[in-house]
């Protein structure tokens, strides 16, 4: 997986239906400097490794009690 | 008795006050208000006192009284809600400039059932921006301190939930558990911290943190009060489509005999739960590990699943949820966010569809593994938090080598559980030498929190675990 740029986070907003986002909160996903947040970049990387892990047929959570 | 010995005193002494004519609603609705006029400069817990509704809830609890109308043992109590909680009429800020205009139309559910005991609602208490964060540090409506130390943070989200109770200002309130949002900050100020089965309180009147996530849950001084308030708030609510269809008992945690836990089974995850955290901390849970097992109860060693992923997931699921919801306001006043929270919000747009599905399907995993556990053990016992309530300001802790963000510290014992939906509940442990309140953390079976009451109670009746009350004055 390639690192992520932060023209493809701009691309998202402009080509996907999504909300705008100011250009420093981009930066700040794509190299975290305020320490506001986790990076999108880590947090992608920890998701990929989670990709790789099956769960069968397992569906989502939902209730802890079927009515 | 002196107001400031009447204002740390559990609900059932208060009830029984109330009971025998000792003290009117009105003059202990008044005692609390007096306090909070003296002292939330100082807590910052409340950020909305509803005065006039106290003191007309107090006067009708007299009455009844008077009259001789059956009372409720929470008939004419104070209580007060963490600020995301509606109460008809009242403002609901969310702890954000996004709601500053957020009149209630109607009474959450819980607020109607506790309307319904009689009790008296003292008012709305601070939190971190929407709940969307562990310190309680809030830029608008002040950051809430700790009742031990007013260098440190009360901790949060339910940061005024804690507070409040903690400087003897309300006697109980309730708040919303996320990811260790009640327990942990009920913890950091020595009090009794629950986060039910997932569904058993109806969530309907709460503004969102994250569905999938959210608990509303109870801050008191001792168990029995948070037994009580489970047991009159819970009630299966159809328009809540997560609420829980089952019954909620009247508790009865009486301990009898020398080894009251005979034939209770108590699970130790060592891996994980006692890795990375203050020594004297580890040192009270194993002190209450002893303790137990003296009541009588098996102290089994089990193992949990992997943890490797937990934040990953929990993250994962909390920040598209939380776009979701907020996306009518990101539009209409997007600008009014405080910038961590927007800087949250904003990752919620970049996951893919694929990776929030993964996310609940591996909560799914979690549950039945947990589940799994539970055929083996009656319940878990964890320390509440690695570390004690921090200094204001502080971004990072460092345990055993590894530096962590405070809030990713604070929670690390608590998320799982908001992910499994399982019961928890944190009672003192005893203080530690920088003279703060530690706590440990029972987890139950789903439904179970009648066995969470009664080992917490255990616990809370051994006097070495016992901690002195704060001196805010």
């Amino acid at each position: 997986m390639k690192s992520l740029e932060k023209q493809t986070l701009v691309n998202i907003c402009e080509q996907m239906a999504a909300h705008s986002w100011s250009d420093a909160e981009l930066n700040e996903l794509v190299a975290p400097q305020m320490g506001i947040i986790t990076g999108l970049q880590d947090l992608l990387k920890a998701l990929d490794k989670l990709r790789q892990i099956d769960l069968g047929a397992l569906p989502p959570a939902t209730n802890v009690q079927n009515k | 008795m002196s107001d400031q010995s009447i204002a740390f005193q559990p609900i059932s002494a208060l009830s029984r006050l109330l009971e025998t004519g000792a003290l009117s609603a009105v003059e202990l609705t008044d005692l609390y208000l007096k306090r909070i006029q003296q002292l939330d400069g100082r807590a910052c817990s409340f950020i909305t006192v509803t005065e006039n509704l106290a003191r007309q809830s107090a006067l009708a609890a007299d009455q009844c009284r008077m009259q001789g109308i059956s009372r409720t043992a929470l008939s004419g109590i104070p209580y007060a809600v963490k600020d995301l909680i509606d109460v008809q009429g009242v403002l609901t800020t969310a702890g954000s400039r996004v709601f500053h205009d957020n009149i209630a139309a109607e009474n959450a559910f819980l607020v109607d059932r506790m309307a319904q005991t009689g009790a008296v609602m003292l008012g709305k208490l601070n939190l971190h921006e929407f709940a969307y964060g562990t310190t309680g540090e809030n830029e608008v409506y002040g950051t809430a301190v700790n009742a031990y130390d007013e260098n440190r943070l009360a901790c949060g989200s339910s940061s005024g939930s804690a507070a409040a109770v903690a400087f003897g200002l309300c006697p109980a309130s309730f708040g919303t558990d996320t990811g260790g949002s009640v327990r942990v900050p009920a913890a950091m100020s020595g009090l009794v911290g629950l986060k039910p089965t997932l569904g058993r309180i109806s969530t309907r009147g709460v503004t969102p943190c994250c569905w999938s996530l959210d608990h509303v849950g109870t801050v008191t001084r001792t168990v029995s009060d948070a037994a009580l308030l489970l047991s009159s708030s819970a009630c299966y609510d159809s328009l809540d489509p997560g609420s829980a269809n089952l019954p909620c008992e009247q508790y009865n945690i009486a301990l009898t005999g020398t080894r009251p836990l005979s034939g209770l089974r108590i699970g130790i995850a060592e891996r994980f739960f006692f890795e990375r955290a203050d020594s004297e901390i580890l040192a009270a849970t194993e002190s209450v590990m002893r303790s137990l097992a003296r009541a009588g109860a098996d102290i089994i060693k089990v193992e949990m699943p992997s943890m490797e992923h937990c934040r990953t997931v929990s993250l994962t699921v909390q920040m598209p949820e939380a776009l979701s919801f907020h996306s009518r306001y990101l539009t209409e006043r997007g600008d009014l966010y405080g910038k961590d929270f927007r800087a949250g919000l904003a990752l919620g747009q970049c996951l893919l569809a694929e990776h929030y599905v993964r996310a609940k399907r591996f909560m799914m995993l979690y549950r039945q593994q947990t589940n799994a556990v539970f055929q083996d053990v009656d319940l878990l016992l964890t320390p509440s938090s690695p570390v004690i309530a921090p200094e204001r300001g502080t971004a990072s802790v460092t345990l055993d080598g590894v530096t962590e963000a405070i809030g990713n510290a604070m929670t690390r014992y608590t998320t799982f559980f908001n992910m499994t939906g399982h019961p928890a509940i944190t009672v003192p442990s005893g203080m530690h030498s920088e003279g703060l309140p530690m706590g440990v953390q029972l987890v139950g079976r789903y439904f179970d929190e009648a066995t969470l009451f009664k080992v917490a109670t255990a616990i809370e009746r051994d006097d070495a675990f016992r901690i002195p009350l704060p001196q805010p004055g």
